[in-house]
């Protein structure tokens, strides 16, 4: 489920992309500082625009500084600042996401995949508890999120919509925490809702020549239809739904950054693999 | 009341076309169209209001009294003669838990507006695909009625947000400089260069 929510580089400004590599750069600091530096590796797109998005939001970045890269200490890198606790936030939900991604490959891995991944466990389930003492309600929200799949995937007739929830509900949440008042928490879980819809549906397209292939449970399954529309249609929908709601939010920060991920980004990733399922489908009919 | 010139994102001094064509831009942003059957609907009908108003009061001020121009005031209302009127209120009201519950308890064969009202909980909810389906249904049961219609163009036109098409923040409106714009550009100079050893 990580790396689709991403930039479209050939629109950024060179200013803006030099932002968005500092707040990457920023955030890979913070899990190296917070958790351990083999945590570092846990990095992703993803939680970046989350880091992005929390800075927007709080006006907490007041500029960045020159230092040197861990894994490059030749190259000096620009780091995003950070006068709130945005970065260390998003730090927590990269490592919790990354432990239920790893727990969801165990139950659905090959058996060497398993082993492979049960030698690693400990440690992540480490990280986790650091998480979870310093956001014990980011972790609330996974683990609900994680049951509440589980149970969507047994139900019977378990249709897209029903599957998607419980991610769409995860993220709605998490931006909801940030709500001051009704009106916003009312536009940031459109906007979480819509996103975590996406993220959840283009990674089982993505995944939907494989998990035919293994038996795995894929939401696109059911539908009847002609299943490259139906996939199309409903990505298309949830971020129409994320542009309505995020057009009322006055960002100035990071502005354009965050522009260009919702109208061009995940437009553009959508379209890639679509390409890609089309192909591979097509391919096997 | 908010800063007028804040609101439309302009400076004291502007002129006003600059007022009008930011006042347009923002209408268009907001405009309700964009909102239709959006739970966040009111949200941006107070947006508009706010644009509509700071509008009023720029143009008002810069002609010192001068006629207002009024903005749009939009409302969908719904048919009052409806068999759901409660639930419609509560659908409206986000209220939707209590919604399901009423439209769930009836049995029977649904009618029509059934169709449209349980669509309608599940698209608040950002169920579209059950909202399509429930849509579709209620206009092939009575494919007149406007409402139903409107409901199902409306997933249609967000079912092709994308590329390009859904552009309304005008970001992607800077001049394009490709490729061959620069080779162009390079061969103008050198024949211009030649001109001179």
């Amino acid at each position: 489920m990580f790396g689709y929510v991403k930039i479209r580089k050939s629109e950024l400004l060179v200013r803006e992309y030099e932002a968005y590599k500092s707040a990457y750069c920023g955030l890979c600091r913070q899990l190296g500082k917070d958790y351990s530096v083999l945590t570092r590796l846990i990095l992703s797109y993803d939680c970046t625009f989350y880091a992005i998005f929390l800075m927007s939001l709080r006006r907490s970045c007041p500029g960045f500084e020159r230092k040197r890269c861990r894994f490059n200490p030749l190259k000096k890198c620009s780091f995003c600042q950070c006068r709130d606790d945005a970065m260390r936030k998003a730090a927590a939900l990269s490592v919790i996401l990354a432990y239920h991604k790893l727990d969801d490959n165990i139950r659905d891995g090959s058996f060497f995949k398993r082993v492979g991944l049960k030698i690693v466990r400990p440690f992540f389930s480490r990280q986790l508890k650091k998480a979870r003492k310093r956001y014990p309600e980011l972790c609330d929200i996974a683990e609900r999120m994680m049951k509440a799949q589980a149970v969507a995937e047994e139900t019977d007739g378990c249709g897209l919509d029903m599957a998607a929830d419980p991610t769409a509900a995860m993220l709605s949440d998490v931006l909801a925490l940030e709500a001051k008042n009704e009106t916003e928490s009312r536009i940031y879980r459109q906007i979480g809702y819509g996103l975590g819809r996406f993220i959840y549906l283009i990674d089982a397209a993505d995944d939907y020549c494989d998990d035919i292939k293994s038996g795995n449970f894929n939401p696109f399954e059911t539908t009847r239809e002609n299943k490259i529309e139906v996939m199309n249609n409903n990505l298309s929908q949830a971020l129409a739904s994320v542009f309505d709601a995020y057009n009322l939010l006055e960002l100035v920060d990071f502005k354009g950054i965050i522009d260009n991920i919702i109208l061009l980004g995940l437009p553009s990733v959508q379209a890639e693999i679509i390409e890609k399922v089309k192909v591979k489908y097509e391919g096997s009919v | 009341m908010k800063d007028p010139y804040e609101v439309l994102g302009v400076s004291r001094n502007a002129s006003e076309s600059e007022i009008k064509s930011a006042y347009r831009e923002l209408a268009k942003k907001y405009h309700p169209d964009n909102y239709t059957d959006s739970p966040l609907a009111d949200l941006a009908e107070e947006k508009m209001k706010e644009v509509n108003e700071a509008y009023d009061f720029i143009m008002q001020e810069k002609k010192n009294g001068g006629s207002s121009v009024g903005g749009g005031a939009y409302n969908n209302a719904y048919n009052a003669s409806s068999q759901y009127a409660n639930v419609r209120m509560m659908i409206q009201q986000n209220r939707l838990d209590e919604a399901e519950q009423i439209l769930d308890s009836v049995t029977g064969d649904h009618s029509a507006e059934w169709y449209f009202l349980r669509g309608m909980c599940y698209y608040r909810r950002g169920w579209a695909q059950q909202a399509v389906q429930h849509f579709q249904r209620a206009c092939t049961m009575e494919p007149n009625n406007m409402e139903y219609r409107q409901a199902l163009n409306n997933m249609s036109r967000q079912q092709s947000y994308g590329f390009g098409g859904y552009n309304t923040t005008g970001m992607n409106q800077q001049s394009q400089c490709g490729v061959c714009d620069v080779c162009a550009g390079l061969m103008c100079m050198d024949c211009l260069c030649r001109g001179c050893c």
